[in-house]
């Protein structure tokens, strides 16, 4: 669903990924804030990592006040936990803000 | 060609063709401009002229998807580009269109102009289409001076001087307007443009406006009341035909503190009381009373957007304040968490919060799991095909909750070791997520150290100083680097940040305390100090609890003081 496309697009076109986010969209990567659709595009663009190999193994989402959901997504593999608030706008989901740990050594 | 002149109805096509020039568009947001210039104006001009009686010509200004702006924003933006003032009549919105009249010639060729020239907050540019139009319906349908001479009796009537408040109510069936060729029907412009024009000029300072069962349906022409009469802190709506809440959007620009709404469609289209009340604060955020309730405090928390911006290499960002209400929260949260009787916990959460558990897919086969008796509680989206479950396991409603929470096994979180983000805030509620690591403290696995992300969604609270909305909890097996490093610090510290330093008797009552109990010098410390300094009452606590627990207290374990 959204989580799907959100990676597919993260894997395919970075640069794409402004489509589901909007300018008051915050990004927190490590305990580092950017702040609107561009700077979160260009953070996520510059990563490092190129093409990534996902194995999710949890996933949960949770309703919240104003029709927003809450997400949360875990790959050991690569060893990440993303947060997400999403709310929907005009029909469609837009992403308001994400948390990103990397948390490559904590996977025993 | 008269179509063009069928306005206020939902003909009203701008984009048809009638320029020499096809423009091609995409959108309504993109390059849209028409070209009415290669009409032949002068003709339509004259032809228009003899046509209404009126020497001035009226424009119709369009705006595709003006309804998702903010009224204020946007006149303030298009008057901003424009050399001269303007006064916009009967402002309307027609389905995903905002509409309004100017009057003179010159007017229209500036507003065509600024057409393409404000960007919204998408970055979008906004078009603005002007053509020609009849009088608007409120101006065609202008009050006569008589009538309006007689309205204005009738408000004075209905006006109470020492609250500056006017009882609309009903005004149609007013016993002075009725049968004397005078029909005030609030719903239509003219009507309502007339009540606001006498507001504005005899009660400008308006504080409380009744309009109850007038058979309102739709409160496009009351929004010129915010600039009318911008003091009103009460609104009556009661019993009249709104169907929707997003009605009130158009009054927003109100900074209410009372509001009636009760005896509306609108009120029945929520799912409950608190998803009506919250969709209302959503509109007057300063909001105090809602059909006569008094609503819980309004939370304003007003962050610097700047501070927000600002890149940090700190686990938090946000104002000093927030951080410490945050980590305050924690504390509390945990202590009680802790403690072994999660009832305590009721007050932190809210009455619809929602709470869920998750652990990592493969976690789920492999024996000896510390994890196991997570395990029935985890709602991996992965996992869980079962969408009865899915439902089930979603914790909802804070008795709930805190019986869930009850379940799991007893934990000691080690507060010294957390790392927080705070990764969203508005006005009304705060996210973050808390990673870190616990100890389990009984049962089969005790001692095994597990690795958590929490994230909380909350609002403002009162027992506790955050309300939880949202919980979501995430376990997993903690690392060896992890378990190794948590806990090195003994508990003590945690609230040390501005520890005072001891007295000299109290250092004393330290060293004795620690050579009589045997304990460590920091535990005997905070048994001091847990119990005020209080040397006896410290002892018997401590003797108490030896005997309690029956355990041999080993020099250096966690003080069972606290």
């Amino acid at each position: 669903s959204f989580i799907q496309h959100c990676y597919q697009l993260f894997d395919k076109d970075r640069t794409q990924l402004g489509a589901i986010y909007i300018d008051a969209s915050c990004l927190t990567w490590e305990g580092q804030q950017f702040q609107g659709k561009a700077a979160t595009v260009e953070k996520l663009s510059s990563l490092p990592f190129q093409k990534i190999q996902y194995s999710l193994t949890a996933q949960d989402h949770q309703p919240t006040p104003h029709s927003c959901i809450i997400s949360m997504v875990v790959d050991p593999i690569m060893g990440f936990h993303h947060m997400f608030l999403l709310k929907n706008t005009s029909d469609a989901w837009v992403c308001t803000n994400d948390a990103f740990r990397l948390a490559l050594h904590n996977f025993g | 060609m008269r179509d063009v002149h069928k306005d206020q109805q939902l003909r009203h096509t701008p984009y048809s063709i009638r320029c020499d020039r096809r423009m091609k568009w995409h959108s309504e947001d993109e390059i849209c401009i028409t070209t009415w210039r290669k009409r032949k104006p002068p003709e339509r001009k004259m032809r228009q002229n003899t046509q209404d009686g009126y020497t001035r010509n009226w424009f119709k200004v369009t705006i595709p998807n003006g309804i998702k702006y903010d009224k204020s924003w946007l006149m303030n933006s298009i008057q901003s580009h424009c050399s001269a003032p303007f006064t916009p009549v009967d402002f309307h919105y027609i389905q995903n269109r905002a509409c309004f009249f100017i009057q003179d010639a010159s007017t229209a060729s500036v507003l065509k102009d600024v057409s393409y020239k404000i960007c919204d907050d998408e970055n979008r540019k906004i078009c603005i289409f002007v053509n020609h139009s009849t009088a608007p319906y409120s101006v065609k349908n202008k009050l006569k001076p008589s009538q309006m001479e007689m309205l204005k009796l009738t408000m004075n009537k209905r006006y109470n001087v020492s609250q500056q408040a006017l009882d609309l109510q009903n005004l149609r069936f007013d016993p002075d307007l009725m049968g004397r060729d005078i029909d005030i029907i609030l719903n239509r412009r003219n009507c309502m443009a007339a009540t606001l024009k006498i507001i504005e000029r005899n009660f400008p300072e308006l504080l409380s406006l009744n309009l109850c069962n007038n058979k309102l349906y739709q409160l496009d022409g009351l929004s010129d009341i915010i600039e009318k009469a911008p003091k009103v802190k009460t609104l009556n709506l009661s019993k009249n035909k709104l169907e929707s809440a997003w009605e009130l959007g158009k009054v927003k620009g109100l900074k209410l503190e009372e509001l009636w709404l009760e005896g509306n469609p609108l009120c029945s289209t929520f799912s409950d009381q608190s998803a009506y009340v919250s969709a209302i604060r959503d509109c007057f955020p300063k909001l105090l009373r809602l059909d006569g309730r008094e609503l819980s405090a309004p939370m304003i928390v007003d962050i610097d957007s700047s501070e927000i911006m600002k890149p940090c290499k700190e686990n938090f960002t946000g104002s000093e304040t927030l951080k410490h209400l945050v980590l305050q929260f924690l504390q509390q949260y945990y202590s009680i968490y802790d403690s072994g009787d999660r009832q305590g916990l009721l007050g932190a959460y809210h009455d619809e919060a929602c709470f869920s558990l998750a652990i990592p897919f493969d976690a789920e086969d492999s024996a000896p799991n510390s994890l196991r008796k997570y395990f029935e509680d985890s709602r991996n989206m992965k996992t869980l095909k079962d969408p009865y479950l899915k439902g089930e396991l979603l914790r909802h409603t804070k008795r709930d909750i805190v019986d869930s929470l009850s379940a799991l096994p007893k934990t000691q979180h080690d507060l010294s070791s957390i790392l927080v983000d705070m990764w969203c805030q508005t006005k009304w509620m705060l996210c973050f997520s808390v990673n870190g690591v616990f100890k389990e403290v009984e049962g089969q696995s005790q001692g095994s150290v597990l690795a958590f992300t929490r994230t909380f969604i909350a609002t403002p609270g009162s027992s506790f100083s955050l309300c939880i909305v949202n919980d979501e909890l995430f376990v997993r097996d903690a690392s060896p680097q992890e378990t190794q490093s948590a806990f090195s610090i003994p508990v003590s510290t945690l609230s040390s940040s501005s520890e005072p330093s001891l007295s000299q008797e109290q250092q004393e009552m330290v060293q004795a305390f620690s050579a009589q109990s045997g304990m460590k010098l920091e535990w005997s410390q905070k048994c001091l100090q847990d119990n005020e300094w209080n040397y006896t009452r410290a002892g018997q606590v401590f003797t108490m609890l030896q005997v309690r627990s029956g355990n041999q207290l080993t020099p250096g374990a966690p003080c069972p003081c606290s």
